[in-house]
């Protein structure tokens, strides 16, 4: 009968020269098995005497584990070099190009009009929309246009008959509002308007508008400051501040026109703001009192704000996009240019 | 309006250089639209809201100067101005009077001034009157001419001159034309007058189209020796109204469209007088003033409370501070119960109520002092809801299969591809032929988009307003129309199907989307004239029609410059988004496996596929999960009028497992049911 040390160390050898899993299965059931080699010497235990039986078994069992050992280690070395040679043979350049899956792309001007809608829906103010084929009335009398006054000569205005036009500012949609509900109230929109103009760079006869108003209580020229600053922050950056200059719209008293503090130059001059640091949004101030007491809004209890701005001047200024007919000519080579 | 500085400097004494002016200017409302040097002077081009007629004048301008500019002092000019030019014969007619008489017959006319003048000098105005005028973009004519332009420039009163020894009597009517009139401005065009249209005569005739421009008849030549000066304030609207009929625009017309000053037409007589004896040393001699004044009004004072106008403003100003805003605006103020009393001056007609007055103390007071802040109080509801959120997920589910969005003109030419049942409309004043028409459909707006972008994949939409006429006028109605042509899936160096666009392929996308808004569509042939009469469909949603897909006719993809396997689809957007979307119960999900079992068919092929999946459902009852169509073959071995179809059905039990035998139970009830259509096994 051979001994414990010439077992284990013919298994051990066994063990190192081992090339496959598959061998290292055979030599664990040859050894260690019931029927193993390493297991058939405890059957000779009977013959030893009765004191040296428990230091033999003792010492089968400490060899056994040792092979064991060795058989797992082993296991694991060549699972590692097997694994090697797979990932060799299934090497992939991994830049050469993906199987693209075509995600639609929103136009550029959706996309501005999404965040858009973010902001002005996180500061509660309400989506809604009216018709781009509008009455006069709410396109200029509901708006306290005088009749036959200049103001109307601003807004060069494609009749449809003698009621209809294509409405010349998304402001349209005030009379509208007004007519259905009652303050206090906070509401925009943004759409399609159209102004009888000769196309250029920098004019085109179809545009889109954000309106957005309020009416409530002691509602102040300085809360239209402070909506537009927010609004100016979250669209253009944390910086930005706004600035008011008096102008005129028959549909706000007082009537401001309002500029940033240019974003892409602090403010210190720049191209895009063409030098002056600030940069020109559009038209605001509080709805005129005409307006609220035509629609019976108590003048003395509430008041409100208005103010309006061009959709297509966000991205030109953030894109430095220099030609207003790119939006609506759906050149892909043009589109695809901005993330979604 | 244009003008050099040194003209303000007239007015006004400022340490303010004139791009601070302008700058002093922008932020008072009136706009510095261009600063250029012009003949050695600075000349400034401001904006002047059509509000504010009173800015259309030099002297206007520097009231607002004197008002933002707590530095800036009146010159002896500007005071002279204040107290409108006064001469020694003011209040008496004269030898005027004994010439010429003057009748208002028109309410349209507040007030007629005018003034003779005897032996006046001919030749050219002065050179440096002339180069003013040509700073201020205004062409020298002669010396007569020239200083009624300057007295405007100056003043904002438009003069006219006419040669008195032109005008048939002694007589001045204003009144509206008579028809059957006529009159040929001193532009050279002769006009046929019609009622309603304001005139200046004469004796016989009209003379000059009031407001607008003199008659060529009685203008001032180089041969004229004595001249009856207008200065007169006529009704805006009235003005507006001739000028646009005929056709003229005039520095005068604009000025007196957006107002001007009626208590100032004197002044600018009188102004005259003093430049031309300046001019000519006292050598023509003049006479005096004939002034009808029948449209006087006093103004109404306005009331102007501190409490309103620190809540409307935002800010607090003290009494005293708007007291001193508006008397340096002209405004004539006393003390009140928790405010001011305020008579607007004559030059402000846009003041009638507290809330501008308000405005004007926060102009002087300066928007730059208005804090920020956020609104407080009750918050309504926010954001997207409703039928405008529908539309961003009908739109969303769009870009997920694919799409990419275009946005295209609304006015738009004629195309093959426009909605044959729509009455078209358009504008009636079109800025140009291929903007003539306002879209019916959208798909000529995609077929101009995919012929831009040429030979490639296109997957397209766009959603946006059509218009046409209705039973009760014209109307618009939101749609989405959907483009295809080419593979869905770029190319790729590991070849798969990429996916072409046919009929199925846009067919799926509605469905899908439809799908993806909770709602069921129904699909019947359809007979759209623009698409293939035998690969297109109509696709009901909730009972109504509410689109369609196809691929292009033939004949129109040729006369649209379009491939002619190019596919579309368009559909009524406002009735998806408002068609009710069926409440959604829980159903529990089985934990049971299910199991398959495929049925092939041979069919005529009149039988729609609608029909045959309708009949699978009703007879396999509620324990088929799904079915779906999984092979379409005819041809070889398939008679002539058939195809076999492969369907496969999913079966699933609540609670227990099919066995075999029940599987093949379902199948037989469904293959019997499929033979009552004329089905047999294949
Ligand atoms: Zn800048």
């Amino acid at each position: 009968m051979p001994s414990i040390e010439t077992v284990e160390r013919e298994a051990m050898e066994a063990v190192a020269a081992a090339s496959s899993t598959q061998e290292l299965r055979e030599l664990e059931i040859r050894f260690l098995g019931k029927q193993g080699v390493l297991t058939g010497l405890l059957r000779a235990i009977g013959q030893l005497p009765p004191e040296e039986k428990p230091r033999f078994g003792q010492q089968v069992n400490a060899a056994k584990a040792r092979v064991q050992a060795a058989i797992d280690e082993r296991e694991r070395e060549l699972k590692r070099l097997e694994n090697a040679a797979r990932f060799e043979r299934e090497r992939i350049d991994p830049t050469m190009p993906g199987r693209r899956w075509r995600v639609g792309r929103r136009h550029v001007l959706q996309a501005t009009a999404d965040r858009i809608k973010a902001v002005l829906g996180g500061l509660g103010f309400e989506y809604l929309e009216s018709p781009e084929l509008e009455l006069f009335r709410y396109n200029f009398e509901a708006l306290n246009y005088p009749p036959d006054h200049p103001a109307m000569d601003e807004q060069d205005t494609f009749y449809i008959d003698d009621q209809h036009l294509l409405r010349t500012q998304c402001t349209a949609i005030q009379g509208r509002v007004f007519e259905r509900r009652k303050p206090p109230l906070r509401v925009f929109t943004i759409g399609r308007t159209y102004r009888n103009e000769n196309v250029d760079r920098t004019h085109g006869h179809t545009f889109h508008q954000v309106d957005c108003f309020m009416v409530d209580e002691g509602v102040s020229m300085a809360h239209l400051k402070g909506t537009l600053g927010q609004f100016a922050r979250s669209m253009f950056g944390s910086d930005v501040r706004v600035r008011f200059r008096p102008d005129f719209f028959p549909f706000v008293e007082p009537g401001v026109d309002y500029a940033i503090s240019c974003p892409f130059c602090g403010g210190s001059g720049c191209a895009v703001c063409k030098g002056s640091g600030w940069i020109e949004l559009g038209g605001a101030g509080l709805v005129h009192p005409n307006i609220l007491e035509a629609y019976g809004i108590d003048t003395d209890r509430y008041s409100g704000f208005a103010f309006g701005l061009g959709v297509e001047r966000i991205p030109m200024m953030s894109h430095g996009i220099d030609d207003l007919r790119h939006f609506l000519e759906n050149d892909l080579r043009f589109l695809e240019q901005f993330p979604s | 309006m244009k003008f050099p500085f040194a003209m303000l400097r007239d007015f006004v004494e400022t340490r303010l250089g004139p791009a601070e002016v302008g700058d002093l200017l922008t932020m008072a409302g009136f706009e510095l639209e261009g600063i250029e040097q012009v003949e050695g002077d600075t000349v400034l081009d401001i904006k002047v809201t059509p509000n504010r007629g009173d800015g259309l004048s030099v002297f206007g301008l520097s009231r607002e100067v004197l008002a933002k500019d707590a530095e800036a002092r009146p010159t002896e000019l500007y005071e002279r101005a204040c107290r409108r030019f006064p001469m020694p014969d003011d209040g008496d007619e004269g030898e005027t009077g004994a010439f010429a008489s003057v009748t208002i017959e028109t309410e349209d006319c507040p007030r007629y001034a005018c003034r003779m003048f005897r032996n006046v000098p001919q030749g050219d105005s002065p050179e440096w009157i002339q180069r003013r005028l040509r700073q201020a973009g205004m062409r020298p004519i002669s010396l007569l001419v020239d200083l009624t332009n300057y007295v405007m420039l100056e003043l904002g009163q438009p003069l006219h001159a006419f040669d008195l020894d032109t005008l048939a009597g002694p007589e001045i009517v204003v009144r509206h034309a008579r028809p059957g009139e006529r009159l040929t401005t001193l532009d050279g065009t002769e006009h046929e007058l019609a009622p309603g249209q304001m005139m200046i005569c004469d004796a016989e005739k009209p003379v000059a189209v009031a407001g607008v421009m003199g008659g060529l008849e009685t203008e001032v030549t180089p041969a004229t020796m004595n001249v009856l000066l207008e200065s007169a304030n006529f009704r805006n609207t009235t003005v507006r109204r001739t000028r646009k009929q005929l056709g003229l625009s005039t520095e005068a017309s604009y000025r007196f469209e957006r107002s001007v000053d009626p208590d100032g037409v004197v002044a600018a007589l009188n102004r005259f007088a003093e430049l031309l004896e300046a001019v000519d040393g006292g050598a023509s001699r003049v006479f005096g003033v004939i002034d009808r004044y029948p449209g006087r009004s006093d103004r109404q004072p306005v009331r102007l409370t501190l409490a309103r106008t620190c809540r409307l403003l935002g800010l607090d100003v003290t009494l005293d501070q708007c007291r001193s805003y508006l008397s340096r605006l002209g405004m004539e103020v006393t003390e009140a119960e928790g405010g001011l009393l305020v008579v607007p001056p004559s030059w402000r007609p846009d003041i009638v109520r507290e809330d501008d007055l308000i405005e004007e103390v926060g102009r002087v007071h300066g928007y730059e002092r208005i804090p920020e802040v956020l609104p407080q109080g009750s918050t309504p509801q926010g954001g997207v809801s409703g039928v405008y959120a529908r539309i961003d997920l009908l739109k969303d589910a769009l870009l997920r299969a694919g799409c990419t969005q275009v946005v295209s003109h609304s006015l738009v030419g004629t195309s093959p591809l426009d909605d044959p049942s729509a009455e078209r409309i358009g504008p009636k004043n079109p800025v140009s032929a291929d903007a003539a028409w306002l879209r019916s459909s959208l798909l000529p707006c995609l077929a101009d988009a995919a012929r831009r972008n040429g030979a490639k994949d296109l997957w397209l939409f766009e959603e946006g307003r059509t218009f046409a006429m209705g039973p009760s006028g014209p109307e618009e109605r939101r749609r989405v129309g959907i483009y295809a042509q080419g593979t869905l899936l770029p190319d790729h160096w590991r070849k798969s199907d990429p996916g072409r666009a046919d009929f199925f392929a846009v067919k799926g996308i509605v469905e899908e989307t439809l799908s993806f808004l909770g709602l069921e569509a129904e699909w019947s042939a359809g007979s759209d004239p623009r698409l293939h009469p035998t690969r297109q469909a109509s696709v009901l949603v909730g009972g109504e029609l509410a689109g369609v897909v196809g691929a292009i006719h033939p004949d129109v993809a040729q006369d649209a410059g379009l491939p002619d396997d190019c596919v579309l689809a368009e559909l009524d957007a406002d009735r998806i988004v408002r068609t009710p979307v069926e409440p959604r119960r829980f159903r529990a999900v089985s934990r049971n496996p299910a199991v398959r079992r495929d049925v092939a068919i041979l069919i005529g092929k009149d039988v729609p596929y609608a029909v045959i999946e309708r009949v699978v459902a009703e007879a396999a009852g509620d324990v088929l999960e799904r079915q779906w169509l999984f092979d379409v073959f005819e041809g070889q071995g398939i008679p002539e009028g058939k195809h076999s179809l492969a369907i496969a059905l999913q079966l699933r039990k609540f609670g227990g497992n099919f066995t075999d035998e029940e599987a093949n139970q379902v199948r037989d009830r469904v293959v019997e049911a499929l033979a009552r259509l004329g089905a047999t096994l294949r």
